[in-house]
């Protein structure tokens, strides 16, 4: 834990967390608008008082109530991780500005997330599907979708056949998505 | 007198109370076929044909994509203007398959991943795992760990080394590379059960213990390693064809390296000392001596050497392992099942194509909420894009086989 890192983030970027900063093992985590991602990015990637020039990962999580986008930091100047959670993002719409400008290789990770979540990164130039087949209809990943030989997971339902519709008409009892407040 | 009568089967009538055979709507042959996407703006720019220009399929069975990869190639004659991969042939869905299972059933899922260097799929699984629990691993498993898993990394770089050849049009170093390969194979059998897939990491320690054949196959290796391996480096360093050909090809720098996300070897080769066992240590990697070798070129044949010298920082690791192995338990006291309280860990390793990381949320049940899976393979294959256009086919096929991708990892 790099207390000093919280520090300059909390000094930075105070107006534009939306919940406390966080620190467990080596990670730091701060959690901001989705609006507020290419600013942040920007921020943390240009001034040499963050330096994160490394995009470590980006990853698309389905929490069961809303979506977020993760991405994880690498810098020399801390010790630390520092996970940046755009959180809040809608399930029936989830959008949230791409950050292709800073690390191009943002590009195909976005692709996954647009996969996977149906997550849209606006600004990427090439976000289509890169996994599924470029008229598959639903996101394998989201909470709604189940495995079709997972029975004991979705009471009631039974086997659904893989594909199906993320419409909200069609979207599932909301009791039935398992969800998670972390 | 009884008028003759048709004889007439009356039509069986369908009950019409089972719900199962109850349809509200009519039951169409084709169902509709649902609209195809709109081109994105890149999509659009690239199968635009210039003047002179065409395409050509390259692959998803062709050898010297390392896997099950189709790239679309924009051609002016020999040369390539743009390309487009197109991956997904070997997606299994791994992430999801892991939110729906135990999380000692988990690690098995992450073996697949790069069939190549299985153990470093494994380790930041788990890695993340411990954080969630946090739990303590007994100093032996950590050696043991090491030892393996820089094993892993010799056998992925001196397979390397033959399939580079091997794209190149040469032939003999595979199969003197396979030799190297299959012994170490043959030691880690010996230890973890498994040639290829070892599933041997578990959460809080290792699977088994050293044991006497691992040993005496291990040392009976490292006494003839460096000069074997020295050996099967004469074949290709002293290749006037393939070093000419390696030098200049495929230059990746510094900037686009870290714009692209690259990180491994490929990021070393470009002058950047960036290795996540010193920059961010893990494991017991602060109680080890070792160098981090870069080159400053960032062309094909810089990223082939600096592999073959990360193989002799793996040796001198391997042989501190074996000299400070300390003794003690091999496992943590851990339950059968476990429940690690909601939050989330990332952990990230070091491998021997690059950074490997796993993202974890736990929602307190015995099955990750969300597991994601960073394989370098991904990031690297997309840099291919940027390395490859201006080369002539034949040299793409040798800046994509220097950057060492798994399909496996690709595609998850």
């Amino acid at each position: 834990m790099d207390a000093a890192l919280k520090r300059r983030l909390q000094d930075r970027f105070g107006a534009q967390l939306i919940a406390p900063i966080q620190q467990r093992h080596d990670e730091t985590e701060i959690r901001i608008g989705a609006g507020d991602v290419p600013d942040v990015c920007r921020a943390l990637h240009d001034e040499p008082a963050f330096g994160f020039i490394l995009l470590a990962d980006l990853a698309g999580v389905d929490t069961g109530d809303v979506m977020q986008v993760v991405y994880h930091l690498w810098s020399e100047t801390t010790t630390d991780w520092l996970r940046v959670v755009a959180d809040g993002l809608s399930r029936e719409d989830p959008r949230v500005p791409s950050i292709t400008f800073l690390w191009k290789g943002a590009e195909w990770m976005e692709r996954e997330a647009y996969d996977m979540f149906g997550i849209a990164f606006e600004g990427n130039r090439d976000l289509r599907r890169i996994y599924m087949p470029p008229d598959y209809q639903s996101f394998p990943l989201r909470k709604d979708f189940f495995l079709p030989d997972d029975a004991a997971r979705s009471p009631g339902a039974g086997v659904r056949h893989m594909e199906q519709s993320h419409a909200p008409t069609n979207a599932r009892a909301a009791t039935m998505i398992r969800k998670s407040r972390a | 007198m009884t008028t003759a009568t048709p004889h007439v089967h009356p039509r069986q009538e369908v009950p019409s109370d089972d719900p199962r055979v109850q349809l509200d709507e009519a039951v169409g042959v084709f169902e509709p076929i649902p609209p195809y996407p709109p081109r994105t703006e890149r999509e659009s720019e690239f199968y635009t044909l210039g003047d002179g220009e065409m395409y050509i399929n390259m692959g998803p069975q062709h050898p010297s994509t390392h896997g099950v990869l189709r790239i679309v190639l924009k051609l002016d004659g020999e040369q390539v203007v743009d390309l487009d991969p197109v991956l997904g042939y070997l997606h299994r869905g791994v992430e999801k398959l892991c939110e729906n299972a135990d999380y000692h059933h988990t690690i098995a899922y992450l073996d697949p991943l790069e069939y190549i260097s299985s153990l470093f799929c494994e380790w930041p699984g788990v890695l993340a795992f411990e954080k969630l629990l946090d739990v303590e691993v007994p100093r032996r498993a950590e050696y043991i760990r090491v030892l393996s898993t820089e094993l892993n990394r010799i056998l992925s770089h001196s397979l390397f080394m033959g399939w580079m050849a091997l794209d190149l049009g040469g032939l003999t170093p595979i199969l003197w590379s396979f030799i190297e390969r299959d012994e170490i194979a043959e030691m880690l059998a010996a230890l973890t059960g498994q040639r290829l897939l070892f599933n041997y990491l578990r959460i809080g320690g290792v699977n088994g213990d050293l044991n006497h054949e691992f040993l005496s196959r291990l040392g009976d290796w490292m006494s003839r390693a460096t000069h074997q391996i020295e050996n099967n480096l004469g074949l290709l360093n002293q290749n006037e064809i393939f070093v000419r050909r390696m030098r200049g090809l495929g230059v990746l720098d510094k900037e686009t390296a870290f714009r692209m996300a690259v990180t491994g070897p490929n990021l070393r080769a470009s002058g950047v000392p960036l290795d996540f066992r010193r920059a961010h240590p893990y494991s017991v990697f602060t109680e080890l001596e070792f160098d981090i070798p870069t080159r400053d070129e960032g062309d094909c044949l810089a990223r082939y050497l600096v592999r073959i010298d990360e193989i002799k920082q793996s040796l001198r690791i391997i042989d501190q392992c074996l000299h400070n192995m300390p003794d003690g338990p091999i496992m943590a006291k851990l339950p059968r099942l476990l429940r690690p309280r909601p939050g989330r860990a990332y952990a990230a390793v070091e491998g021997p194509r690059g950074q490997y990381a796993a993202y974890v949320v736990s929602d307190g049940t015995d099955q990750p909420f969300r597991m994601r899976i960073h394989d370098p393979s991904f990031v690297h294959l997309q840099s291919v894009g940027v390395l490859m256009p201006g080369h002539l086919i034949a040299d793409a096929m040798a800046v994509m086989a220097s950057l060492d991708p798994i399909m496996g990892g690709v595609d998850k």
